[in-house]
């Protein structure tokens, strides 16, 4: 790649100091991205910074990857270029946090699991629980729009993100909604960066409603036969008045690599149901006693209450799911899929089938909120190698398969090998709002110098 | 208008479906807002492709398009500002599929917002934003507005309820965006359609997300001799984490007009009262109802009813989502005003209003979203008496200024429209407009969706634009 010339790099070096520029190859190898090494690396520490840089980066057209924690940077397609990573660690500061509202302002390299520490000092959370908990920030969760599985109760990012400040493709700091929990004026375009994986703009900061910490919590586990038995299960629980804040299927493939099996042993090779409620007293207790009677009616082979310490490790691995699979079998290829409830069943059916003809292994979880994930596991190392194209073609089949209402799967690739990356079409075909798609990033980045390549349709 | 173009309107839609006359256009220059904008030719589209031959006619002799579904709203989206065409969907008010089991319902933009539920709540479901127009205001509407209502406290607004759109550009392209899913790779654009006020892309199907019918619901009426109280219960309530389904409030001169019109049943003695709703799993509904009733005793409710049945409940709702048709009994016009603030600022942010009250010499009543500060302050005013507009409008001016120095907002659900687009400067800066303005230009690049909506139009900075004629009473006295 034709990194960022001598003079370039020097430019860039001057704007921040050399502490806070990286240019040496052996430390800029953390910043890789697909193979790809950048040029530099800088560190701003603020909004007037970060435009700077961009200016710099859009009269010199160096593509600019966005990172902090990175837990995130395999996401996406292989950069078409990339010059300079914008590591926005430094800016990790809580720029403004009103408890008695419920409302909060953040920079967008705070960790996470720093803020909900901080949070829960005043009772309160974040429902942004995504995997990678230790070096997840802020930033990296909304950019990527990360699965979270509280989005069964508190809904995505788009639903509890306040407004955001950023810094657009061409320099300028801008800003949409505001800091209050109710808010039409002008136009919502930070909703546009959420998901947008970097490719708009430089998030700096994001202003979020908080929620209260619930008095009590607890886990509740169950085991089915089947899948029909399973969905059949989530079916009666959303009928039902009941108000579960967390609710993941798991097929036994996912069971076993995510851990959850070997957390309970009694499960054997059957399909899971994670679940989790929280509040009063008499609320949890209420779901603990209907939860098991709709268990015992669906034939569930197992169920079992978890309180206190015992709650968290199978939240914990629904949560992390997709580094589970990823620790288990580092060349797995993970799909996120939205999918509507009545469609589960069938999906299921056709992707473990899709999967055994290319001699896979499919890991699949479903959260109540509408996203499955699907984890092909090669069977073993050697296999992996061989079974490329074959992978390939079973992304592709489940990418294109067609769900119930016969709209086409809604589906992303968030993780896969790179060289896997250059055979398929990660972000599935291209939408019908394509066109309007492009529009949007013209206006946001005219020079195309955030994330080239990495987005739908090579955006 | 150029005859042409209206003959040719009357060619695509048929005669009975297209307006030009000076009286019917006197029916469509106004909205529920206090502004004035006649159209020179009023549509009514039976189908998308209605739509999209409309767009390209219009286009084609470069005349502005303007969506209207009721006519309920509040800051002049549906006017016309700059003439032309209003295409009114009233005709197109058809629920096109319920989908039970994945709880969604897919419409066109003239279903009238609580027909939605009419429809699925045999089915335990209903649509949860419910702006207090909901009798009458349609889905179109409410998805251009980002429309609120009392029950978004806990609910969310419509944006938050809108999984799926079908729009069309101005040059006639239809593009679906979104589905049933709750999420598809790429940008979010539906996010950004909700709530563009009819400026980006005329919208002509929603996929929607219905909600489940709570197990549970306890409606209280806390009653206070301070307003003081009253708001402080607020603020004690948000902290403590209690998310009341909505929690509203009456100021005493306001319920009392509202009483003489209703009947509710509000007591007529008191300076405000808080009108509170807890829904979900019975067990949590009782608790919160009895922490709320102790939380509003303790900061000096005198009396906390619990509403005794659904017809008791009815009657407390009646009166409040009544009250603006109730005040306009007694004012030939008002004024109402929808800034957001920070919860925590109510109790000052009310005796500021007061103050403007006193100081401008207006009557201001207060009912409002007072679970998420959302305040709609309502100026009663007089137009026959000249200057007097002018004063109101530099009133509400001041009260909004307030909002935004308290951390707040322009405009919590009504929209900016033409009332507030050149007060947007006082929340935004010049890039922030600008990078809407492109964004707008992306998408309607020859500015003939809504002109002159949203955004301000001058080069000035906040400055006050001279508000056209009112009409009189904004409803049937």
């Amino acid at each position: 790649m034709n990194g960022p010339s001598d003079a370039q790099l020097a430019r860039l070096e001057q704007l921040l100091g050399a502490a806070r520029t990286t240019t040496d190859s052996a430390s800029l190898a953390a910043y890789e991205v697909d193979g790809l090494r950048p040029g530099a690396a800088v560190r701003p520490s603020s909004a007037a910074e970060v435009a700077e840089v961009v200016r710099l980066a859009a009269a010199e057209k160096l593509a600019v990857i966005l990172c902090s924690g990175r837990s995130k940077l395999a996401i996406g397609g292989v950069p078409a270029r990339y010059h300079v990573a914008l590591d926005l660690s430094g800016m990790n500061r809580v720029l403004a946090y009103d408890p008695g509202d419920l409302t909060l302002g953040v920079e967008p390299g705070v960790r996470l699991e720093d803020l909900q520490r901080e949070l829960a000092q005043r009772g309160q959370f974040l429902p942004l629980e995504v995997a990678y908990s230790e070096r997840a920030t802020v930033g990296g969760a909304i950019a990527a729009n990360s699965y979270s599985p509280l989005r069964a109760s508190f809904g995505s990012a788009r639903d509890f993100v306040l407004g955001m400040e950023f810094v657009t493709g061409a320099g300028e700091i801008a800003k949409s909604g505001g800091r209050v929990v109710k808010n039409v004026s002008g136009y919502d375009l930070h909703k546009l960066l959420i998901g947008s994986l970097g490719t708009l703009a430089v998030i700096t900061r994001v202003n979020f409603r908080t929620f209260p910490r619930p008095a009590e919590l607890r886990a509740f586990i169950a085991a089915f036969a089947g899948h029909g038995a399973a969905l059949e299960f989530c079916r009666t629980v959303a009928n039902s008045p009941l108000e579960p804040r967390v609710f993941e299927v798991l097929n036994p493939v996912a069971a076993e690599v995510s851990g959850l099996a070997a957390q309970f042993p009694a499960h054997g090779r059957a399909w899971s149901v994670a679940i989790s409620a929280a509040g009063s007293e008499a609320v949890v207790a209420r779901h603990a006693r209907d939860l098991e009677r709709m268990t015992r009616a669906a034939h569930a082979t197992h169920f079992e209450t978890l309180t206190g310490a015992d709650a968290a490790p199978p939240l914990r691995v629904v949560r992390e799911f997709v580094r589970l699979a990823l620790e288990h079998s580092p060349a797995a290829t993970i799909i996120r899929i939205a999918i509507l409830p009545a469609s589960a069943g069938a999906f299921a059916e056709r992707v473990v089938a899709i999967a055994a003809a290319a001699e896979l292994d499919a890991a699949l979880t479903f959260g109540a909120s509408g996203t499955a994930y699907v984890a092909l596991l090669p069977r073993s190392e050697k296999q992996a190698e061989a079974s490329e194209t074959s992978a390939a073609a079973a992304v592709t089949q489940i990418l294109k398969a067609p769900s119930s209402d016969g709209d086409a799967t809604r589906g992303v690739i968030e993780w896969c090998p790179t060289r896997l990356k250059r055979r398929i079409a990660l972000w599935g075909e291209p939408r019908e709002d394509f066109a309007l798609m492009q529009r949007v990033k013209n206006v946001f980045d005219p020079h195309g110098i955030l994330s080239p390549g990495r987005f739908c349709g090579g955006l | 208008m150029d005859p042409k173009l209206i003959r040719g309107l009357e060619k695509l839609l048929g005669r009975d479906a297209v307006l030009s006359s000076r009286e019917d256009m006197l029916l469509y220059e106004y909205d529920g807002s206090v502004e004035l904008a006649r159209p020179e030719c009023v549509v009514f589209p039976r189908t998308t492709s209605d739509v999209v031959e409309v767009m390209r006619l219009a286009r084609s002799f470069k005349t502005p398009v303007v969506g209207r579904g009721a006519g309920t709203g509040l800051s002049g989206g549906a006017l016309p500002r700059a003439g032309g065409i209003v295409a009114v969907f009233s005709r197109m008010n058809r629920i096109l599929e319920i989908d039970a089991e994945n709880r969604r319902a897919v419409v066109q933009p003239g279903v009238v917002n609580l027909d939605v539920t009419r429809a699925v709540e045999h089915l335990g479901l209903y649509f949860a934003p419910d702006p207090s127009s909901q009798k009458s205001c349609t889905i179109g509407g409410n998805v251009s507005e980002n429309a609120g209502g009392p029950h978004t406290l806990a609910y969310g607004v419509t944006t938050n309820h809108v999984t799926g759109l079908e729009i069309v550009l101005p040059d006639g392209s239809v593009v679906r965006g979104g589905g049933k899913t709750s999420e598809t790779p790429g940008y979010d654009l539906t996010g950004l359609m909700v709530g563009s006020e009819g400026t980006l892309a005329i919208v002509t199907e929603i996929t929607l997300r219905l909600s489940r019918t709570p197990e549970a619901v306890k409606t209280l009426l806390a009653v206070y001799d301070a307003v003081d109280a009253a708001t402080r219960s607020v603020v004690e309530i948000t902290r403590r984490g209690i998310t009341p389904a909505a929690c509203e409030m009456l100021d005493g001169w306001t319920l009392r007009t509202v009483e003489d019109f209703v009947h509710a049943g509000f007591p007529r003695d008191c300076a405000a009262v808080l009108l509170l709703e807890v829904e979900g799993l019975s067990e949590a509904v009782e608790e919160h109802a009895a922490e709320i009733s102790d939380v509003c005793r303790a900061a000096g409710a005198r009396e906390v009813r619990v509403a005794r049945d659904a017809h008791e409940r009815d009657l407390l709702w009646k009166g409040r989502k009544n009250a603006f048709g109730a005040i306009g009994r007694l004012s030939p016009s008002y004024y109402v005003l929808d800034g957001v603030i920070p919860r925590t600022r109510l109790p000052e942010t009310l005796r500021r209003v007061e103050e403007i009250g006193r100081k401008y010499d207006f009557r201001i009543g207060n009912i409002f979203h007072a679970g998420d500060g959302n305040l709609h302050p309502l100026i009663l005013f007089d137009p026959r008496h000249p200057g007097e507009f002018e004063r109101c409008v530099a009133a509400g001016r001041e009260i909004i200024q307030h909002c935004i120095d308290m951390g707040g907002a322009l405009t919590g659900e009504h929209g900016v429209g033409m009332e507030k687009n050149e007060l947007m400067p006082l929340m935004f800066t010049p890039d922030d407009l600008a990078l809407m303005t492109r964004v707008r230009a992306a998408w309607n690049p020859d500015g003939l969706l809504n002109p002159q909506k949203v955004l301000p139009l001058g080069k000035g900075c906040g400055e006050l634009r001279v508000l056209p004629q009112t009409v009189g009473s904004a409803l049937p006295a």
